[in-house]
């Protein structure tokens, strides 16, 4: 028994040691990590958060838009680019085929508004994408200058409608060709945008040869969204 | 006197048609505080009050202040200020000597906050002080400084977010926050007038400054200003009154009128980079060939090369691109030189002066097309040996046509189908009109004809040869292809995908060099929107080993310097750009890295 205890007293102070000397290379451990962390840097701190900056562009396949264009000749997908802003903004670009010989792309716009999915994402929001109201005349008129320069101008004095509701354009022409620039903020949450997305901005920017304004405007009245959740399209004027 | 107490009064410009006399402004500068709009007290001085003047005397206690942390500049104003207040006044003798606390309550912690522009702090230290201390009064200088600071940050912040009007209440309400020692809101405040198209009130706005404010640098900057809102006429009245009013001592006003030399030869390069045949007066013609050949600006001779060769007065504009080429020689200089001697038919000194650049600059190697054009875009119908001249298509590109280029390669394709060659220079001309998402599928569709198309149609300058020592080996069709996809996603943003793809990418060790140099410049652009600023210089000086840093670059390395608060290099990086062509970018730079180091704003 006394062997027996001694031995069992003999392990247990073994054990006991071995717990120690596990400890005290646990805590050494601990410090050497601790003193590699704050030496290497991983313990220093950048001023400015980048997470809320615009990623750079990276091209994505026409069939990751969340976005359907109606078929159409004269303004194919020629390319689709992505970018992230925070986690709350994913804008895209659609650059359309551009039939005439005007410089500037042809191109649809989207940007699309989450709600943070957390409080510290609430707390840390990056800039607005786009601003609201998405144009003045001020801004229009620059903007409009500078995608149709030396074309007449002329914003549309009555909205049109496309799936989403009603939307706001101008036209420029000059001799052959005619351009528009349509603009639409989604905004609706009763019927149409689902719990997490707060907005959907859009804007259609087109030149074509000829002067037929309609047809410059067709993709733009088809389009559909496709977001992961189900947008709804607006309700017809006096529908149900 | 080195700064007047001048007061760009908007007060007095509501109230009045034309601003007060500077004297007058010095007048209002007196010990009166600003309670509201246009009233005024005078504030006695409180019994008790330990740093309140006695009667009959001026109040230095700003000026011993000043005198006590070597605040020169401040104090040289403060002097002035109180000269103009009491012409038979004299400094103290023992401004700098160390004064014996007087009874009361001292007042420098206040001062000390007023001066780092901590003005709600000093407000509230001077509320929490007469908590403490009910009987103390604080200066009425003190107050004043108060006020003037609170009316000067008003005027900033209305300005910032584009609140003119509030621009001009606030001026009104404070008229000391608008003095020469505070001429970023002077400025502000004309800026105001000229928004609200209050034009003749910005005008006397600037008048007064430039003729009241003796530095002949902040003259100078008033008339860069100045320029963006006011007429040449107006701007010649205001350099000419600039660099005579009320001269300073030791001030040298010659820079002043320079000023409107400077920014004339900008509007007059300006308007020759977009002027139609005819549009400029011979006179202007001949005033910018003259400023262009005595500063021996390479970028003006370039803009004037242009110009003709737009006329296609092809032998002028020769000369020009030559001249700028002798200057600073560049790509840029040696693509026009390249066009002007094709216009002029003298294909072999066209193909000489390409010589340097040839595989190594995208523009040469496009503009040596109009020279040697590729098979099949010739526009005259295939087949035809017999030298016809230069082609549509040649002129087109000549002329700068981008849109004369599309048309006519879509109508020989129309007629003749599709070539390799005839889809990269699509690719080229549709670059230039910014529609760069096509541009690299025009060049992809070229690397795919081209893989179809016999092995002889290799053009004559695609040599497979490889490159001997020292000189750089002339691009493939493929490797041209491949160049033009690069500049296309770089054109599109697609940094990330580019840096991925590059190293495999079929490009010329020059190519890879310039698309490399490219990329670092545009990761250099988004770490300075994004605040890196290390991160910026950092890249900045990877970029400059691959190639001399251009002018833009050289501008942002400049602010990266700023925002780090290396000020001294700053400035000695934007004077350095500035000295060699002063632009409104450079200027800028300067004149906010100066004041910086100053204090003077």
């Amino acid at each position: 028994m006394t062997g027996e205890g001694e031995r069992v007293s003999g392990t247990t102070t073994m054990i006991q040691a071995t717990m120690i000397r596990r400890a005290g290379r646990a805590a050494l451990w601990a410090g050497l990590c601790a003193a590699t962390l704050l030496t290497s840097g991983c313990a220093g701190w950048v001023r400015d958060n980048l997470t809320q900056s615009p990623t750079p562009w990276r091209r994505v396949q026409p069939t990751a838009l969340p976005v359907t264009l109606p078929e159409n000749r004269d303004f194919p997908i020629v390319a689709a680019r992505l970018r992230d802003t925070g986690t709350v903004y994913k804008s895209y670009i659609v650059a359309l085929g551009n039939p005439t010989v005007l410089p500037g792309e042809n191109r649809l716009s989207v940007d699309v508004q989450t709600l943070p999915d957390s409080l510290f994402g609430a707390l840390v929001q990056p800039p607005r994408v786009f601003p609201v109201p998405l144009y003045t005349m001020e801004t229009l008129t620059e903007t409009t200058k500078r995608e149709f320069p030396a074309m007449r101008i002329k914003v549309a004095d009555a909205a049109r409608r496309n799936h989403y509701g009603d939307y706001d354009y101008v036209t420029a022409q000059d001799a052959e060709n005619t351009c528009v620039l349509a603009w639409q903020l989604i905004t609706d949450h009763k019927r149409m945008l689902p719990e997490r997305i707060e907005a959907v901005r859009l804007e259609y920017r087109v030149c074509g040869v000829g002067s037929n304004v309609r047809s410059l405007l067709a993709p733009f009245d088809g389009l559909t969204l496709t977001l992961p959740e189900t947008v709804l399209e607006a309700l017809e004027p006096g529908g149900l | 006197m080195t700064r007047s107490a001048l007061l760009l009064l908007g007060a007095a410009a509501l109230a009045l048609p034309i601003a007060l006399p500077p004297a007058a402004w010095a007048q209002a500068n007196g010990g009166g505080r600003a309670l509201a709009p246009g009233v005024k007290v005078e504030v006695a001085p409180a019994p008790g009050s330990g740093s309140a003047p006695a009667a009959g005397k001026v109040d230095e206690t700003a000026l011993r202040y000043y005198a006590r942390i070597g605040d020169v500049e401040r104090l040289e104003a403060e002097i002035a200020r109180l000269r103009a207040l009491d012409p038979g006044w004299e400094p103290p003798k023992d401004l700098f000597a160390p004064q014996a606390t007087t009874p009361g309550v001292d007042e420098s912690p206040f001062w000390s906050l007023v001066s780092a522009g901590k003005v709600a702090e000093a407000r509230a230290a001077v509320a929490e002080q007469r908590r403490k201390t009910p009987s103390w009064q604080p200066s009425a200088k003190l107050l004043q400084e108060l006020d003037v600071a609170e009316g000067a940050g008003r005027i900033r912040q209305a300005s910032d977010t584009k609140r003119w009007q509030e621009v001009i209440d606030a001026a009104a309400a404070q008229p000391e926050a608008v003095a020469c020692n505070r001429l970023d809101n002077a400025w502000r405040l004309a800026e105001a007038y000229a928004e609200l198209k209050q034009a003749d009130r910005a005008f006397d706005t600037y008048k007064t400054i430039v003729t009241s404010c003796p530095k002949a640098k902040e003259r100078r900057d008033t008339i860069f200003k100045a320029s963006r809102y006011l007429s040449p006429e107006r701007l010649r009245e205001l350099t000419a009154l600039g660099a005579t009013s009320n001269p300073a001592t030791g001030e040298d006003y010659s820079t002043v009128r320079t000023a409107e030399a400077e920014l004339e030869t900008g509007r007059l390069l300006e308007r020759l980079g977009n002027a139609r045949p005819g549009t400029l007066s011979e006179s202007d013609r001949m005033r910018v060939e003259g400023i262009v050949r005595e500063k021996q600006d390479a970028d003006g001779a370039v803009a004037l090369g242009w110009y003709f060769q737009k006329q296609k007065k092809y032998a002028e504009a020769q000369s020009w691109f030559a001249q700028a080429n002798g200057w600073t020689p560049s790509d840029k200089a040696a693509e026009g030189l390249v066009l002007a001697y094709n216009g002029l038919g003298e294909k072999a000194r066209a193909r000489e002066a390409a010589a340097p650049w040839k595989g190594r600059s995208g523009r040469v190697d496009q503009a040596l097309k109009a020279v040697d054009p590729p098979r099949g875009a010739g526009g005259t119908g295939g087949g035809r040996a017999v030298p016809q001249g230069p082609s549509p298509l040649d002129q087109a590109l000549a002329r700068h046509d981008f849109a004369g280029c599309l048309s006519i390669i879509r109508s020989t394709i129309a007629s003749s189908g599709p070539t390799s060659a005839l889809m990269q220079q699509r690719g080229w001309c549709l670059l230039e009109l910014k529609r760069p998402s096509e541009a690299e599928a025009a060049f992809v569709e070229a690397q795919a004809l081209a893989a179809r198309e016999p092995a002889a149609k290799e053009p004559a300058g695609g040599s497979r040869k490889p490159p001997s020592a020292g000189v750089p080996a002339a691009a493939t069709r493929a490797q041209e292809n491949a160049y033009g996809q690069a500049i296309a996603r770089l054109t599109t943003g697609d940094v990330a995908g580019l840096t991925r793809d590059l190293p495999r990418a079929n490009l010329t060790p020059a190519q890879k060099a310039e698309i490399r140099a490219a990329l670092i410049a545009t990761e250099a652009n988004r770490a300075l929107e994004d605040k890196r600023y290390n991160d910026a210089l950092r890249l900045l000086d990877a970029r400059r080993e691959l190639e001399p840093e251009p002018r833009n670059l050289g501008i942002l390395r400049g602010w990266a310097l700023y925002n780090l608060m290396r000020y001294d290099e700053a400035y000695r990086q934007f004077k350095t750009i500035d000295d060699r062509l002063s632009t409104e970018e450079s200027r800028e730079g300067l004149s906010t890295a100066w004041k910086t180091i100053y204090h003077d704003w």
